[in-house]
């Protein structure tokens, strides 16, 4: 598309809107919203990027490969550090001891923090594919 | 029989598009309206778990300021499992669709009856 | 002690070992990290069997919440013993889909199978460790996305049909039993089975109505998932299309999750005494016995040999859903240790079929003298449409023998035809195959003799398959006890 209008607009917005799906994603245990909600926000920041600049500039920016591997690794951390919860609950060992953290802190979340930020990984990506799927050209 | 009906009006609702739902999805064609037929079912079982959770008077699970008890809240476990209902709905969507897409690609149509009749040689039974 | 967290270890690894395998560059080692996955996960199995044999059957939490609230994983004998089969198939399955592969799968796409069926395995094994309702659902649509991934990764046209086809059924079974659970969880306010259970107990006799309906949504929904006679039209066209591994692992492993899951609800979260009271058993044995027939009639009619074996797995689910529909407890036994002895045998013949399909074509007019040119393929094949028909020893025979016994026992003897008139059916469309291999005189002129066979080292995962049928068949005493001592 060349539109010098929507050109403009789009590269003052599309930061505003990938800053905002981060917010999302970080204050996911504070306050509604999360990983889910934050990680849509940053794809369809995605699909923005991919309609406004066209095939060749978002695929030589979001290599498919990259993505692909940043989403596989954020799975299996997620799986690791949920799988290690899992097993330690339900053994009732306790190496260490994941803190539970207090409202009103960011940084406190315990493991909500991290396994929001992949879960906000795979969906950014995910969504960003599927939307590749149905439109023309390849992912 | 029609009080209980009245009464329980979200859950009517929901059987009601459950039918709407499952009617699409079984007697149309169109792929695509079969995929619609889908999601009205999907969504109707969404908001017949919810109405089971929902209780009058009381505020959406989240502890804003002091905690006011078990009372003043309503139940939070069918709003939690809906919201994976939805993710699994979305990602089943999605993968028809991709599908849909592919059929098109291949036999140039999206209607189910038509693309029945082109069959291969050796899939001539029922 | 440790033990305890094996059957949750083994999920976790499949799907976390299923993720490496886009990343890593080289095939062969996401093929290695497959079969180690899968190996692994058996060697667990296993080592789980044993702990239970001497300590019993248990609940494990997962996670930091106790039962109510958290998920829960109970794991008894029937379970680990249906998870040593899958994960034993399944890494066998493997094994021999490292020789066919990259025939029948576009190059680019192979990393994707694997990555799928190690999702599709950890989802079954999901299915049937957990004892949590909603879990189960979102298990059961995870292997829903990962089976019709496998049909569908041909990407032939009648591939994306018949996944469409069984994608739409499978969808419309998902939100059947979606709702079911939305049913039961209204009157019960519980999600955990033994919970459930426990609360059905005092209220049944007041939401009779309700009770009714869910109990017909869940089996209607798992009949949509596990082909029950008319609710099977999507299995012949995905099982045929499908490339040969992966029907081998749809009609061995997951038609049995489905129909696994359907006893466990009618058995843990209904128990058997409510559900008596109502005519869905009696619904479960005629859609059974009618499958058992018209399965097989529709397999004779077929002329491509990969649909004669799809339509064969619909009578012999049609078997386990009249061992259910039974309604007691040796109908019940009987109907797993069948899951177990089809499982093994619907894996060798998609595997041997196959194998034999490389060689020469689809139809069954084609196999016509392949016994001269691939005696130890169609030996294999033999073997396994023996325990398909009944012969003594094998596995099929037994399960034959104590459905019979059931029936007997459920003084239903008018369905002992049904059993006797199936059998024959059987053997009506396997025997001519395995004649026409042998002694198809028309087709032997200038065929050398073992031109076509596999070398032994690609046939041997098919062939401990066969060995694993005739020790289910000689060992069928201890498996059946240990199956009906954890029962209920």
């Amino acid at each position: 598309m060349k539109s010098t209008i929507l050109y403009e607009v789009s590269k003052f917005l599309i930061p505003i809107i990938q800053l905002f799906g981060i917010y999302i994603i970080f204050h996911g245990h504070l306050s509604p919203g999360g990983g889910f909600a934050g990680g849509t926000i940053i794809g369809a920041g995605l699909i923005l990027y991919r309609i406004v600049f066209g095939e060749e500039k978002a695929q030589e920016k979001l290599k498919y490969t990259k993505l692909l591997n940043l989403m596989c690794g954020s799975l299996i951390t997620y799986g690791i550090l949920k799988g290690y919860s899992f097993i330690v609950g339900g053994s009732n060992v306790h190496l260490f001891d994941i803190p539970l953290g207090k409202p009103g802190d960011i940084l406190s979340g315990g493991l909500i923090l991290p396994l929001n930020i992949c879960v906000g990984i795979v969906v950014s990506v995910v969504i960003y594919f599927l939307f590749n799927l149905f439109y023309e050209g390849e992912i | 029989m029609m009080e209980g009906i009245l009464n329980n009006y979200y859950e009517t609702g929901a059987i009601i598009l459950f039918g709407v739902g499952f009617v699409t999805l079984l007697m149309h064609n169109n792929l695509i309206k079969k995929i619609i037929g889908m999601n009205i079912m999907d969504t109707a079982v969404f908001l017949f778990f919810i109405s089971k959770g929902y209780i009058e008077d009381r505020q959406a699970p989240i502890v804003r300021g002091v905690h006011k008890g078990v009372e003043g809240y309503i139940n939070p476990i069918p709003t939690a499992l809906m919201l994976t209902g939805i993710v699994v709905a979305v990602s089943m969507t999605a993968f028809a669709l991709g599908l849909t897409v592919k059929i098109y690609e291949e036999y140039g149509t999206v209607d189910l009856g038509q693309i029945m009749k082109m069959r291969g040689d050796e899939n001539d039974d029922s | 002690m440790i033990a305890r967290n094996f059957p949750l270890l083994t999920i976790m690894i499949l799907l976390i070992c299923s993720f490496i395998m886009p990343i890593v560059k080289e095939a062969k080692t996401f093929k290695k990290l497959s079969i180690i996955s899968m190996g692994a996960s058996v060697v667990l199995n296993i080592s789980t069997l044993i702990y239970i044999k001497y300590d019993g059957s248990f609940f494990y939490r997962v996670g930091h919440w106790d039962a109510p609230w958290g998920i829960e994983l109970h794991i008894g004998m029937i379970e680990i013993i249906i998870g040593i089969l899958f994960t034993l198939v399944a890494s066998l399955v493997i094994w021999y889909s490292f020789y066919s592969v990259d025939t029948e799968i576009p190059k680019e796409k192979i990393r994707f199978y694997y990555l799928l069926i190690n999702i599709l395995i950890a989802s079954l094994l999901g299915i049937v460790y957990s004892n949590d309702l909603f879990n189960s659902f979102v298990f059961i649509e995870v292997s829903t996305l990962a089976s019709c991934g496998i049909v569908v990764i041909k990407d032939k046209k009648e591939n994306i049909k018949a996944t469409l086809k069984y994608l739409i059924l499978s969808i419309l079974g998902s939100g059947l039993f979606l709702m079911g659970i939305a049913f039961i969880y209204s009157i019960t306010g519980n999600l955990n089975m033994t919970f459930i259970h426990n609360e059905l107990a005092e209220i049944y006799i007041k939401y009779q109505n309700t009770i009714l309906i869910s109990l017909a949504l869940f089996t209607v929904g798992l009949g949509v998932k596990s082909a029950m006679f008319p609710l099977h039209i999507w299995l012949p066209d995905a099982h045929s299309n499908a490339p040969s591994t992966s029907s081998a692992l749809l009609s061995a492993l997951v038609l049995k999750a489905f129909v696994f899951m359907l006893i466990k609800i009618l058995l843990r979260v209904f128990s058997l005494e409510i559900v008596i009271q109502y005519r869905v058993l009696d619904l479960l044995l005629i859609l059974g016995s009618i499958g058992m027939i018209f399965g097989s009639v529709l397999a004779i009619m077929q002329k491509n040999i990969k649909r004669v074996i799809a339509y064969s797995s619909v009578a012999q689910m049609g078997y386990i859903f009249y061992g259910i529909g039974l309604g007691n407890s040796l109908g019940l036994t009987i109907s797993i240790f069948h899951i177990i002895s089809h499982a093994l045998t619907k894996s060798t013949l998609f595997l041997a079929v196959g194998s034999m399909m490389e060689q020469t074509g689809k139809n069954l007019s084609d196999l016509k003298g392949i016994g001269k040119e691939m005696p130890v393929t169609l030996g294999i094949f033999t073997i396994g449409a023996f325990s398909m028909v009944g012969i003594p020893i094998l596995p099929g025979f037994i399960s034959k023998w104590y459905f019979a016994l059931a029936t007997i026992d459920a003084s239903k003897l008018i369905y002992l035809g049904v059993i006797l008139l199936s059998s024959l059916l059987n053997a009506v469309y396997y025997f001519p195959i395995i004649i026409n291999g042998y002694f198809g005189e028309e087709n032997l002129k200038g065929k050398v003799f073992m031109s076509k066979n596999k070398p032994v080292k690609e046939l041997l995962p098919v062939l401990i398959l066969t060995v694993g049928i005739i020790l289910v068949g000689i060992f069928n005493k201890g498996i059946i006890n240990a199956i009906n001592k954890s029962l209920i």
